[in-house]
């Protein structure tokens, strides 16, 4: 279990990062049609919070410490936080749907978040890797 | 303020709050960890000790934080309340309740904390928790509050706090820790069953028989509407669309007042179906082109015939209802005009006494139409510009150049329609206005968020600045008795957790529910009938009534105080609370919903039933 965790959270980082590409895949289609953000909007919607859910499952069966399944807890909440941020972002458009300089602070938030999402899962997948392998003192002693 | 942006403030709010508890929580556990001596190694303790004193520092700061945030929730929600009770419900039942046991568990024991007691751990997290239910409730299923919200939430925090206990706190004894888990697990289990159990009861069945409609005499203006994929070009790019008679937009149909119009559709090659709305124009039930309503969508190879008098005049458009979010937005829609009876049906382009522009406004993939055309007008020329808003957003228009009147909105003309200069209109989705003035010898430009579409001549972009026309104050009002109600209907307006089949979604929802599970509204014929319209949303809706024009009685309170609005779309903004009345005078089964296509299709569709 303790390796599934690792798995798991090394997938979430990669996904992650690929989240980012995609948000400049997003910025930089000509013309900012439709589905600009599509890749960007399934992977935070469904992809992301289904591997954060996965991340804690497995902290919890590798019976990692309550420190541990916090922290992994941490990324499902700041990606809650952030479909939060883009609804309220669109909400203080103006009355055409323009962006406002308080929509564009508020989607600053939106890349601010995500940085610090990455960070945790740096830190869940360090913490991870920490864990003790089980079976490992047994193998000591044998050899 | 606005009551909208109270509304998103106020979540803001609520996340800060939360966000607060949480982190205060956090903190103050890596400092019960270090006191413990887990992750400090013994060279650094002294180092350690001044850290865990920071940290402490910093969790009380949150704490205190996270305080200041509830009390400021407070406000809003008694700002919330005030306008109007639908905004606030589970802010005061749910969210409530919920901040104050979080300050009464955290509150003293933070104090305690200060004066040097243990770092409360699990009552901080235990704060956070609630305040993060608080604001999952208010996006989630806000409106009306249910039983269900209620005990999911109270149970959902009762169970993480008691999963954190175990994690983190010292382990309670066996026969104490019994006890909260069976109440957790009976809360949400309850909670859970009353979410399956409290699902409306399907709506209507969506076939009824037909209402009797008058025969339509022999048609005297004859169309035919070919509906397939093409490849059109616009702003100089090739795009894949869904067209009427290979052109986006479809052909303009025009009639005259007393025409009898025949529209022969056919569909070649889309996959979906189409159907013809003829969106404000208020057609007999059978002919409204609401596909699984009042007929069947017409499938690759076959055709429908829709045939109606045209007895109201006005700009007014027609589109495909079928799967409509993804069919207006690729191409599926025109103009439809009718002239009043004792002109002569006249191409939009031929110039007889003056000149008359069509201006259907339209996002296709990306670009937008239509491309700017470049005109001449004799100083002197009466102008008639025929704006539609063919998209699912609202749009920004400013003539430039000269001065207009809105001369009629959504077909209707309104009364004593006052001269503006240098005002801007915001037409809502759907919606149409027609825009009159004497063209002078210098250039006018008509301009869409900022783009020209239709000029005279060079013309500068108006400033975003320039105000914007409220139609509830302008023109002249009538002295008009309001008509009593003999029924009335209040039509919340959000977002909400719904299971579409057994798949959930974060729909588009109407007093809680989202289609097809929203019931019915049934009426009387000839009943005069009040909407109040709430929205407790983020987004604009623009609402859409079929088969009706509504009268605007008032918004968020105020009596609409210029020329009567008989309006088929107005946009609903985060936080209005719009009354508008109607005569039940079109008998037959008509939707009633959200012109954001996208939020129809999620949803935000209802059904107006009278026989």
């Amino acid at each position: 279990m303790r390796k599934a965790l690792v798995v798991v959270t090394t997938v979430l980082l990669a996904v992650f990062v690929f989240q980012f590409v995609f948000a400049a895949v997003g910025a930089f289609t000509r013309p900012a049609g439709d589905g600009a953000y599509l890749l960007h909007s399934v992977t935070g919607m469904a992809i992301i919070p289904a591997l954060c859910v996965l991340t804690v499952l497995f902290a919890v069966l590798a019976r990692a410490p309550g420190r541990v399944v916090g922290m992994t807890v941490i990324p499902l909440g700041l990606v809650i936080l952030q479909a939060l941020i883009a609804m309220l972002a669109n909400s203080f458009t103006d009355a055409s749907g323009s962006s406002t300089t308080l929509s564009l602070i508020i989607g600053g938030l939106h890349a601010f978040n995500g940085i610090i999402a990455v960070h945790v899962v740096v830190g869940v997948l360090r913490e991870a890797q920490k864990l003790p392998v089980p079976g490992s003192v047994l193998t000591g002693t044998t050899t | 303020m606005t009551t909208g942006s109270i509304i998103a403030l106020d979540i803001v709010i609520a996340v800060l709050a939360a966000a607060s508890w949480l982190a205060a929580g956090a903190t103050a556990a890596t400092t019960a960890l270090s006191a413990a001596g887990v992750s400090e190694p013994a060279d650094t303790a002294d180092h350690g000790r001044a850290g865990t004193a920071s940290r402490r520092r910093l969790a009380i700061g949150l704490a205190v934080v996270a305080v200041i945030a509830i009390l400021a929730r407070v406000v809003t929600t008694i700002v919330l309340i005030r306008a109007g009770w639908w905004f606030a419900a589970e802010k005061v039942l749910i969210a409530g309740p919920l901040a104050l046991a979080a300050l009464l568990v955290a509150g003293p024991r933070v104090v305690r904390w200060v004066k040097g007691g243990r770092p409360p751990v699990v009552a901080l997290l235990f704060a956070g928790y609630a305040q993060t239910a608080a604001v999952l409730v208010t996006v989630l299923h806000g409106y009306p509050v249910s039983s269900a919200a209620v005990l999911l939430a109270f149970g959902g925090v009762g169970g993480a706090t008691m999963v954190t206990w175990r994690l983190a706190g010292p382990p309670p004894g066996r026969a104490v820790s019994r006890a909260p888990v069976v109440v957790t697990v009976a809360v949400i289990t309850a909670g859970l069953v009353l979410v399956v159990a409290q699902r409306p009861a399907p709506a209507v069945p969506h076939a009824h028989g037909s209402v009797a409609e008058p025969a339509v005499a022999e048609p005297t203006r004859r169309f035919t509407l070919t509906a397939g994929t093409a490849t059109v070009r616009a702003d100089g790019r090739e795009i894949e669309a869904w067209a009427f008679n290979g052109q986006v937009p479809g052909p303009p149909l025009t009639a005259t007042v007393g025409d009898v119009l025949e529209v022969t559709l056919r569909n070649r090659d889309i996959d979906r179906g189409v159907t013809l709305h003829w969106h404000g124009y208020d057609v007999p039930n059978s002919q409204d082109g609401v596909p699984g309503v009042t007929q069947a969508a017409v499938l690759p190879g076959e055709e429908f015939v829709y045939r109606f008098q045209a007895d109201q005049a006005g700009t007014y458009w027609y589109h495909t209802h079928a799967v409509s979010d993804i069919g207006v937005r690729k191409g599926l829609y025109g103009a439809l005009v009718v002239q009043p009876s004792g002109t002569q049906v006249r191409d939009p382009a031929a110039r007889g006494t003056g000149i008359e522009v069509i201006v259907p406004v339209h996002t296709l993939d990306g670009r937008s139409l239509p491309e700017a055309v470049e005109d001449t007008a004799d100083a002197g020329t009466p102008v008639r510009l025929r704006l539609i808003n063919t998209d699912s957003t609202t749009h920004r228009y400013a003539l430039t150049g000269a001065a207009f009147r809105v001369a009629a909105v959504d077909g209707v003309d309104l009364n004593r329609p006052s001269a503006l200069l240098n005002t801007a209109v915001l037409i809502p989705a759907g919606g149409r206005y027609d825009l009159t003035f004497t063209a002078p010898a210098t250039p006018v430009g008509l301009f869409v968020d900022g783009r020209v579409v239709w000029s005279t001549g060079p013309v500068a972009v108006p400033p975003q600045a320039w105000p914007v026309l409220d139609l509830l104050t302008y023109g002249g009002s009538v002295p008009n008795p309001l008509p009593r109600a003999d029924r009335e209907f209040t039509l919340v307006l959000d977002r909400g957790l719904d299971m579409h089949g057994f798949l959930p979604r974060y729909a588009h929802t109407v007093n809680g529910a989202a289609d097809p599970d929203i019931a019915p509204q049934v009426v009387r014929s000839g009943e005069s009938v009040v909407f109040t319209i709430v929205n407790r949303s983020l987004v604009v809706h623009p609402w859409h009534l079929h088969g009706h024009h509504v009268l605007v009685l008032s918004r968020d309170g105020e009596r609409a105080r210029g020329s009567p609005l008989l309006l088929d779309s107005f946009d609903v903004r985060p936080g209005e609370v719009w009354k508008v009345a109607f005569r039940a005078d079109n008998p037959g089964m008509w939707a009633n919903h959200c012109h954001n296509l996208a939020h129809a299709d999620q949803g935000m569709i209802l059904h107006l039933l009278y026989g």
